[in-house]
């Protein structure tokens, strides 16, 4: 029973971390070689400085901490801020691995219990995470223990302990809900739309739980004394910001008293919830998985209206090829869960999270920061890069852009390489469809963004349009990205898209030009240049980047897409 | 279209491909030539490089060596012209699970850029041909096998190609498909046009094909007119199954 259990765990890290593809494809074929070496060595430079990056903010907030007495805070918000993102993100994580995976037609009619299937797949979620959590979260633990000088003997097995088991309460929760919410979309017709739905909802209810409870804690007028009395007491703040979320507290405690028997309660606790919490995850899973899955190989099947109609209306759809394959991209991205749940959650993040505020933190105070900030001569203009910069934000990491023909796949690829279509057509029709996809998910922030700031329409449209150009030079970067190097070896949808290093060039790309862009208007503002000058700048440095999209696109789409075979 | 009454709608002068890191070329300087009006059928054991080459010949890889014209257009320097003039269906057929029939039938007519007349003209007859008229407002997710088969070949000719290609097209169709198929295949040549496919059933081959090519580790063993092939063989009369087992027989069993 262990062994089959533990095998079919290593199978799913095996396909997950593509460890046999990879082997045959740059071992034994000896493909692209120096590719994957270059790749490896850059993620493992980018993910190291990313970890000493926050090993410095750790050790900054420690010495703040350290002042009031309270170093083990580092550890609670780092603790905190963790947990929260992996529930957040979790959602859409579980719901694709559990409900969408290409290898359930295969696992299902296997002699398994749905809670090994189920345990199998979770293990494959944890190891994701732990790859993030040791960015983010070990240099913490380090920062910490320098900083407070613990007992590294009793302090790294707790600390690996509280590690280990960090991931596991987020991914539990965000798995039960995942759970109930696809029970109920299986009863339903139209599963797909409402899983995306739900997973929308679900995670949307999540962030507005959680502001409320932050809101709540820091009701106005208490703060000071409350904070006062608090200071009494070495590392109370810890208990006051765990409340939210007690086993935050417990997992503090079992890393900051480490060592100690009150160390060991608290790992015992910590590690018990989150045992508790997977094992409360695997009795409902092994209740309702199966069906929901089952259910879901059921697509749903309309009433065919009569046909005459269609072929009718067919003449009204007479399109050009680049439009129709702009649609078409738009159409399989928004109808397959997988993508939508986790391309579209950034059109959402931003405006939940601004309505939440509003409603909840009906603050005076930012009333008065708008208010003043409004008043700024400069702030209808400054205003308008910042609609601008939305966009682009979004298209740097939605990653709709850097993954169209990943996404195609071995499977689907066949289709568009060979329909007399150039590269050049691909390419626009996929970044178009794109782009027209980011400029509906842009429509809630902004309309959030505009009710709050009030920019005249002159400078919001302004904004807009430079917003456009800016995303859709990007989108078309982006797709002779996922041209040049398409992952067409997968599986597991979810694989093509979110573990697709093309998006993951594109975040730091998209990240690297907001910088650039940003800290050089920031500097034209300082140096006393107007608004408009630092709108024709933005104007300038965009019209460059659409205007080397777009040659590079006519230069190298058709021989790129030559390239790609299979 | 008697313009392509001398020229041949498909010409490969010794082509070859080897696939990356495989020590042995999959299709080893293949030539052949399809006329207007010719079925011809494409045989060969498995991992053979039947599939290899149709791949080439509708751009899905580009030969190491060698041309491929199709109806005039070489289809590595001018892929898409060569493109126009070919339909194909694949032997898996993977199509977009998340359009529905009708959106799929659309989207290759506009990338044909078929007018939208000829397009319902077209699309209500083959469909209602292949009996799929009522299952086209529904997802292709919902299609099974044989449905997504007759999809696939009624994208594959909503645009009249010149040249029709088909890896294996006869897996998956039931009896009466299969026939209408058949049908459809000689009422294609009769307008002058081509088709080449590829396949294992070889009682197909023998009563349809115009012409027959067989392949045996990507080199091409035989190739005419059934007639013509059963002049090769040792004896006369024989059906193109024992032709075909004659030609293909394995090394080992060659020496013997
Ligand atoms: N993607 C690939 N990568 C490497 N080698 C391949 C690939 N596809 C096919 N081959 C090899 O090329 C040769 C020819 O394969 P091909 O698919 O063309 O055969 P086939 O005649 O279509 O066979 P079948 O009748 O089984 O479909 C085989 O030896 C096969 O192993
Ligand atoms: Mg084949």
């Amino acid at each position: 029973m262990k062994t089959r259990l533990l095998s079919l765990i290593l199978a799913q890290l095996n396909i997950f971390f593509s460890i046999s593809h990879s082997r045959y494809y740059y071992l034994k074929k000896r493909q692209r070689l120096w590719e994957g070496i270059l790749i490896a060595g850059s993620i493992i430079i980018l993910a190291l400085t990313l970890a000493f990056g926050v090993y410095k903010l750790a050790q900054g907030f420690c010495s703040q901490a350290a002042l009031l007495n309270q170093e083990a805070l580092t550890l609670t918000t780092g603790i905190l801020a963790a947990q929260f993102l992996m529930l957040i993100l979790g959602v859409a994580l579980v719901i694709s691995v559990f409900y969408f995976s290409n290898d359930l037609p295969i696992l299902i009619p296997l002699p398994l219990k749905p809670w090994e299937v189920l345990t199998s797949k979770f293990a494959v979620i944890l190891a994701n995470e732990y790859l993030g959590l040791l960015v983010f979260i070990a240099p913490v633990f380090v920062a910490y223990g320098m900083r407070a000088d613990v007992n590294w003997a009793g302090y790294i097995p707790s600390a690996i302990l509280v590690f280990l088991s960090l991931p596991v309460i987020p991914i539990a929760v965000a798995s039960i809900l995942a759970v109930i919410l696809m029970r109920i979309v299986g009863f339903t017709k139209r599963k797909d739309t409402l899983t995306i739905i739900g997973g929308f909802l679900l995670v949307g209810l999540i962030i507005a739980g959680q502001l409320y409870l932050q809101t709540r804690l820091s009701a106005p007028g208490a703060d000071e004394e409350f904070i006062m009395r608090m200071l009494a007491r070495a590392n109370s703040l810890v208990t006051v910001l765990g409340r939210q979320f007690p086993p935050s507290i417990f997992a503090t405690h079992a890393v900051s008293l480490a060592g100690t028997s009150k160390g060991l309660l608290n790992l015992c606790l910590f590690v018990g919830i989150s045992a508790f919490s997977f094992y409360l995850f695997l009795v409902l899973g092994n209740q309702f998985f199966y069906q929901s899955v089952l259910s879901g190989f059921e697509a749903p099947k309309g009433k065919s209206r009569p046909f005459v109609s269609r072929a009718e209306s067919a003449q009204a759809h007479e399109r050009t090829p680049i439009l129709s394959l702009a649609i078409a991209e738009m159409k399989l991205f928004s109808r397959t869960p997988v993508y939508a749940l986790n391309g579209f959650i950034g059109f959402l993040m931003f405006p939940v999270l601004f309505v939440v505020l509003l409603v909840m933190g009906n603050d005076p105070e930012m009333a008065k920061l708008w208010g003043s900030l409004r008043a700024m001569p400069e702030f209808h203009r400054i205003g308008s890069l910042l609609v601008a910069a939305y966009f682009f934000v979004l298209v740097a990491f939605s990653g709709i852009p850097f993954s169209p023909f990943s996404r195609e796949g071995k499977a689907h690829i066949w289709f568009l390489k060979s329909q007399p279509v150039s590269g050049q057509e691909v390419a626009i029709g996929k970044a178009l469809g794109a782009e027209i996809m980011v400029i509906i998910g842009a429509i809630p922030g902004l309309a959030v963004f505009q009710y709050i700031a009030r920019l005249h329409v002159s400078s919001f449209v302004i904004g807009v349009l430079l917003g456009i150009a800016a995303s859709y030079s990007f989108c078309v970067f982006g797709v002779l990205l996922d041209m040049a190097r398409p992952m067409l070896e997968w599986t597991d949808p979810r694989k093509a898209f979110k573990s697709n290093l093309n998006i993951i060039f594109g975040m730091l790309i998209g990240a690297a030009i907001l910088f650039g862009i940003g800290s050089l208007i920031v500097t034209l503002l300082k140096r006393g240049y107007s608004g408009l000058m630092a709108q024709a700048v933005s104007g300038g440095v965009v019209a460059l980047f659409l205007a080397a999209g777009l040659k590079l696109l006519q230069l190298a789409a058709d021989r790129l897409w030559m390239r790609i075979e299979l | 279209m008697s313009q392509h009454a001398n020229r041949s709608l498909l010409k490969l002068e010794s082509v070859s491909k080897t696939y990356r890191g495989s020590p042995a070329k999959a299709v080893d300087h293949l030539s052949l030539e399809v006329m207007p009006g010719e079925i011809f059928g494409f045989l060969g054991p498995n991992g053979a490089g039947k599939t290899t080459t149709i791949k080439m010949i509708v751009g899905l890889l580009a030969p190491d060596h060698g041309r491929i014209i199709v109806d005039g257009h070489d289809v590595v320097e001018d892929p898409v012209s060569a493109k126009m003039k070919i339909g194909f269906v694949p032997d898996y057929p993977n199509l977009y699970n998340r359009l529905t029939g009708i959106e799929y039938l659309n989207l290759v007519a506009d990338i044909h850029g078929v007018s939208a007349s000829e397009r319902s003209n077209r699309i209500e007859g083959l469909l209602s041909m292949f009996d799929l008229t009522h299952a086209v407002g529904d997802l292709i997710q919902t299609y099974s096998h044989g449905m997504k088969q007759k999809l696939a070949l009624t994208g594959a000719l909503l645009h009249n190609p010149p040249l029709f290609i088909l890896d294996e097209p006869m897996v998956g169709l039931d009896p009466r498909s299969s026939r209408l198929f058949k049908d459809l295949m000689r009422s294609h040549c009769g307008q002058g046009y081509a088709v080449f496919f590829s396949t294992h059933i070889l009682e197909v081959a023998e009563r349809l094909c115009d012409k027959v090519g067989i392949i045996n580790k990507g080199k091409l063993i035989a190739c005419g007119s059934m007639d013509e092939l059963r002049r090769l063989s040792k004896e006369a009369d024989e059906s193109l199954e024992d032709i075909f087992l004659e030609l293909t027989l394995p090394e080992e069993a060659d020496s013997t």
